[in-house]
């Protein structure tokens, strides 16, 4: 276990998690959030904020076996379950179809 | 119900009910017994991963045991104790959860009873009370298990 500096995220309904480190800013846009990260960027739904100090738990062989997505590890928020997604290999729930920029431009807001 | 987390040889197991089909789980595996632990499903996992849950402040995968092992789903699957157990070889283990219909009862099993056989996390065969059982390795249950 580590504790990390983690972006908490919504997406499909369900909470996520990404370290810090890892985002470079966040930009706000009509349907959502965008995460832009080092070499990839996220589609959000909502950013909650960043928790300090957020436990993390290597993924352990049963969530690699059955889940078919690379995870940086799973933490626990308030009693909720989620994963902490690889910054270099997110998940596919995380595609760029649903944050959309504004068309007056950039609707950005200031890196977490 | 809370045992050892050792993984010492030992011929107690916990027979559990899943599906149509009965197993037993080494007991010194087999850390504690809940009912109606909620799961989070989890997008994109397979039908074995039922989604994580929080035990203790801890995340959890929890698992279709049934599933796991093709056992055919009873009539009313709807799993409502999950087995919370050691998986995973002994330098790697790890915490999950596994659902099934019900946890039975302790019982006693020599190794020398046991027919080896079986794919995957199935050990082999024993016969209960006239009864085919599987017997489960949860040190199978893994990345490449």
């Amino acid at each position: 276990m580590k504790d990390e500096r983690v972006l908490l995220l919504r997406r499909d309904g369900h909470l996520w998690g990404v370290v810090h480190d890892a985002v470079r800013t966040v930009t706000r846009g009509r349907d959502g959030y965008r995460i832009w990260l080092r070499r990839r960027d996220l589609a959000a739904d909502d950013v909650l904020g960043v928790i300090e100090n957020m436990h993390v738990w290597p993924a352990g062989g049963a969530l690699t076996r059955f889940w078919g997505e690379k995870a940086r590890g799973l933490a626990v928020h308030e009693s909720t379950p989620l994963v902490v997604v690889d910054p270099d290999s997110p998940p596919a729930i995380f595609g760029s179809d649903a944050a959309t920029e504004t068309s007056d431009g950039h609707d950005d807001q200031p890196s977490h | 119900m809370t045992t050892s987390r050792g993984d010492a040889a030992d011929d107690r197991y916990l027979l559990i009910q899943a599906g149509e089909d009965q197993c037993v789980l080494p007991l010194a595996r087999v850390r504690r017994i809940v009912r109606d632990l909620q799961v989070t499903p989890l997008a994109g996992a397979t039908q074995e991963l039922k989604g994580l849950a929080e035990f203790g402040g801890e995340p959890l995968p929890v698992l279709d045991f049934s599933r796991l092992i093709g056992a055919t789903p009873g009539a009313n699957p709807a799993y409502p104790v999950t087995v919370i157990a050691w998986a995973g070889p002994a330098e790697s283990r790890e915490l999950v959860g596994l659902q099934v219909d019900a946890a039975v009862e302790v019982v006693t099993i020599k190794a020398d009873a046991v027919v080896p056989g079986g794919e995957g996390i199935v050990r082999g065969d024993v016969s209960l009370r006239d009864r085919p059982v599987r017997v489960i390795s949860l040190s199978a249950l893994g990345a490449g298990g």
